[in-house]
């Protein structure tokens, strides 16, 4: 089918039922422009939507091509495109707002609660033509490759939780979880002059890549408490972190980051976990100790995220460990759920 | 006033440059559209029939100059921004509005699209329409088209002629927001015409503890006074430096924020030397071409000074305010006229016997 196929797909048609079929190639309308896709990643919500037919609250209703995290060319250009021409390499911004409410006027456009991310129309990168409004593109300088490209979208977010987190040059941060994002959360804050990052994991294997990646100490928490871990992580560092960037969604984690962050800072957020935590908020609150939320990204975090791999100052080649085509997407996801890799890259174009 | 008429027509004052003719033409709108997407969609826009539209300084200068540095008015151009009006006529997408709804206009449409836009700077949108700068039509006129987002409905209590004063109340909120006015702010303002009024009404709503304002006309000052100013100064012939010092004695202490609304170069000079080390100069007049300022004093102090072009975000809060009672723009509201009244109405906008404040045009009549 694959060869035969013009536009192949990775359709989720229900829960836990992924396939790959072909689908009409979409056409750009005004403002649009049509991509041919060339290498995505996935993300734990990809999974989630796999294995759990929904998102944070948000159930999927009809079939839709999973993939988000992606880098394109463009083949065709709509009415009214003037930043954009054909050939041009991008990476998408997913996720389209309505541009019109208060929050999309005031600048916070990912908060917009009309926002549409899971729809057929322009969700799904794991597929070989796509569509997409061309002020959500955006290009990529020629010494991006296109699987670095494909992790600008992941590196989007954590450059935007770090701006809500505050990270300054000199702190002293805590990083929980080795994962993608806490990896690239690693990155980030280092770009922005953190001169000391710890971070935390179960697993051994994931902290050597921390370490390998940049982070001054690795602490493996398996088994250990909140507050013990937070007495262990300030009896390595000498002192509490000034922020802590919480990036697995365990309960555990949030609650040895309030008791790890100094007076005054903040947890923020980036993993997503429960909708209901049971956590030390009172001492937080007693600490002055912020909790901040994530929700994606917003407005320059992406041109941030591509300046930021352009100029070198972030590399992600390490955090790509295991690559399969298109047609393997659903290899891909399994190997995403199994917990063993960090970054799992999908070829779409098929060359 | 020369008037050109045509049957089944609309009536809409022209500005062409010192003159202001009433244009009457065969319907529809004169506007320029934006080009983004969302605008190549009309459905959803509401035609509005114009309730009250205020005379700003701006109206005046294109009427009586032409246009400033950067805006000229190269061809026949509708006036008038400061509007409201009530619906009579929805587009297909429209979700918000029905036809018969009174709403305040907010003159500018920007592209949504850029990163201005996105950032929520959209008073910065390169690309912006913005109702009466040329080449954009203004809303002077009896019917008009706009983008239902930039509608804001009116309560019932809430008249069409303080709908029209929310545009310039929205103005006097962003330059607020700029300076960071708080509770507990000092504040000094430069100039009691219409806009230092409103930054008063505006800076004491965010509970400045103490306003006071300069002006070198005491009509004007009386009125500030009678409006909620707690100090006034007549600064006519004053040395700034000296003015300054009463500044700081009459509030019992240098003011955080001082707004300018004069235009007048001895007021940006005033603002540095009465602001306190730290603090900040809104600037919402604009200079002449060769403002001398103290530069080297502004810096040492920290004393930074923040231009302010339009308002963003704004209206909402002009809104709550107005609606609640928290701020009272009907006194200002010194002249009404009816729309061929037009021209008699910007003579009395700029007639110093007249003492206007705000000089409002019902269109609807």
């Amino acid at each position: 089918m694959a060869k035969t196929c013009n536009n192949l797909s990775a359709v989720l048609q229900g829960l836990n039922d992924l396939r790959m079929e072909d689908v009409p190639i979409p056409e750009p309308e005004y403002g649009e422009v049509q991509l041919k896709l060339l290498s995505c990643g996935i993300c734990g919500t990809d999974v989630h939507l796999w294995k759990h037919g929904g998102i944070g609250g948000l159930p999927v209703t009809e079939a839709v091509i999973l993939g988000h995290e992606a880098s394109s060319v463009v083949t065709k250009v709509g009415k009214g495109v003037t930043s954009l021409k054909v050939g041009d390499r991008v990476a998408t911004e997913p996720g389209v707002p309505c541009l019109q409410c208060k929050k999309c006027k005031a600048g916070r456009y990912n908060l917009c609660q009309d926002m549409q991310v899971i729809i057929p129309k322009y969700c799904g990168s794991l597929t070989r033509y796509a569509i997409h409004g061309a002020d959500f593109c955006f290009k990529l300088p020629d010494n991006i490759s296109d699987e670095e490209g494909a992790v600008i979208e992941p590196l989007a977010v954590t450059v935007y939780a770090c701006n809500r987190a505050g990270i300054q040059m000199g702190d002293t941060v805590l990083i929980c979880g080795s994962g993608s994002i806490g990896l690239l959360c690693l990155l980030t804050v280092l770009a922005r002059g953190a001169t000391t990052v710890l971070v935390t994991d179960i697993a051994d294997e994931k902290l050597k890549i921390a370490k390998k990646v940049g982070a001054s100490h690795t602490l493996n928490v398996k088994g250990m408490s909140p507050q013990e871990a937070a007495a262990a992580i300030e009896g390595i560092l000498g002192e509490p972190v000034d922020v802590t960037l919480e990036c697995t969604g365990m309960t555990s984690c949030v609650s040895t980051g309030i008791y790890a962050t100094t007076r005054g800072g903040n947890v923020t957020m980036v993993g997503i976990g429960n909708l209901s935590m049971e956590v030390p908020l009172g001492t937080a609150a007693m600490k002055e100790v912020d909790i901040r939320g994530i929700l994606r990204y917003c407005h320059d975090d992406f041109t941030n995220a591509v300046k930021l791999v352009a100029s070198g100052k972030v590399d992600v080649k390490p955090l790509i460990t295991h690559r399969f085509p298109l047609e393997k997407s659903l290899d891909a996801l399994k190997t995403t759920a199994s917990g063993v890799a960090i970054k799992v890259m999908v070829r779409c174009a098929d060359n | 006033m020369e008037r050109v008429e045509c049957i089944k027509c609309v009536s809409q004052p022209v500005i062409i440059f010192r003159h202001i003719y009433i244009y009457t033409q065969h319907g529809g709108s004169t506007q320029r559209g934006s080009s983004s997407p969302r605008s190549q969609r009309s459905g959803d826009q509401v035609l509005l029939r114009m309730g009250s539209v205020g005379i700003c300084g701006s109206d005046i200068m294109y009427w009586q100059r032409g246009g400033n540095r950067r805006f000229r008015l190269e061809a026949p151009m509708v006036i008038g921004h400061e509007g409201s009006g009530t619906v009579a006529k929805v587009g297909s997408k429209v979700k918000t509005l029905k036809i018969g709804d009174r709403v305040a206009i907010e003159p500018g449409t920007p592209c949504r699209q850029c990163f201005q836009c996105k950032q929520g700077t959209y008073n910065l949108c390169p690309g912006i329409t913005f109702c009466a700068t040329p080449p954009d039509h203004g809303n002077i006129c009896r019917y008009y088209k706009h983008a239902e987002d930039f509608c804001f409905k009116l309560p019932d209590h809430v008249t069409l002629d303080e709908g029209a004063l929310m545009e310039p109340l929205s103005v006097a909120i962003y330059a607020c927001r700029r300076g960071e006015v708080t509770l507990g702010s000092k504040l000094l303002i430069c100039g009691a015409g219409p806009v230092g009024i409103l930054c008063m009404m505006a800076g004491k709503a965010a509970g400045a503890s103490q306003v006071l304002i300069t002006d070198i006309d005491d009509n004007r000052l009386r009125m500030a006074k009678s409006l909620g100013a707690d100090h006034t100064i007549n600064v006519n012939g004053r040395d700034k430096l000296e003015v300054a010092g009463e500044i700081e004695a009459l509030m019992g202490g240098q003011p955080e924020v001082t707004i300018e609304c004069s235009s007048v170069d001895y007021s940006y000079v005033l603002g540095i030397h009465a602001t306190r080390p730290g603090g900040c100069l809104v600037v919402v007049g604009r200079p002449s071409q060769q403002t001398v300022l103290p530069l080297d004093e502004a810096f040492r102090k920290q004393v930074d000074m923040k231009g302010v072009f339009r308002y963003t975000n704004c209206y909402p809060a002009a809104l709550a305010m107005i609606s609640t009672g928290k701020i009272n723009v009907k006194p200002m509201i010194t002249h009404h006229f009816t729309l061929n009244e037009t021209l008699r109405a910007f003579e009395t906008a700029i007639s110093h016997d007249a003492k206007a404040v705000k000089v409002i045009i019902h269109c609807d009549q």
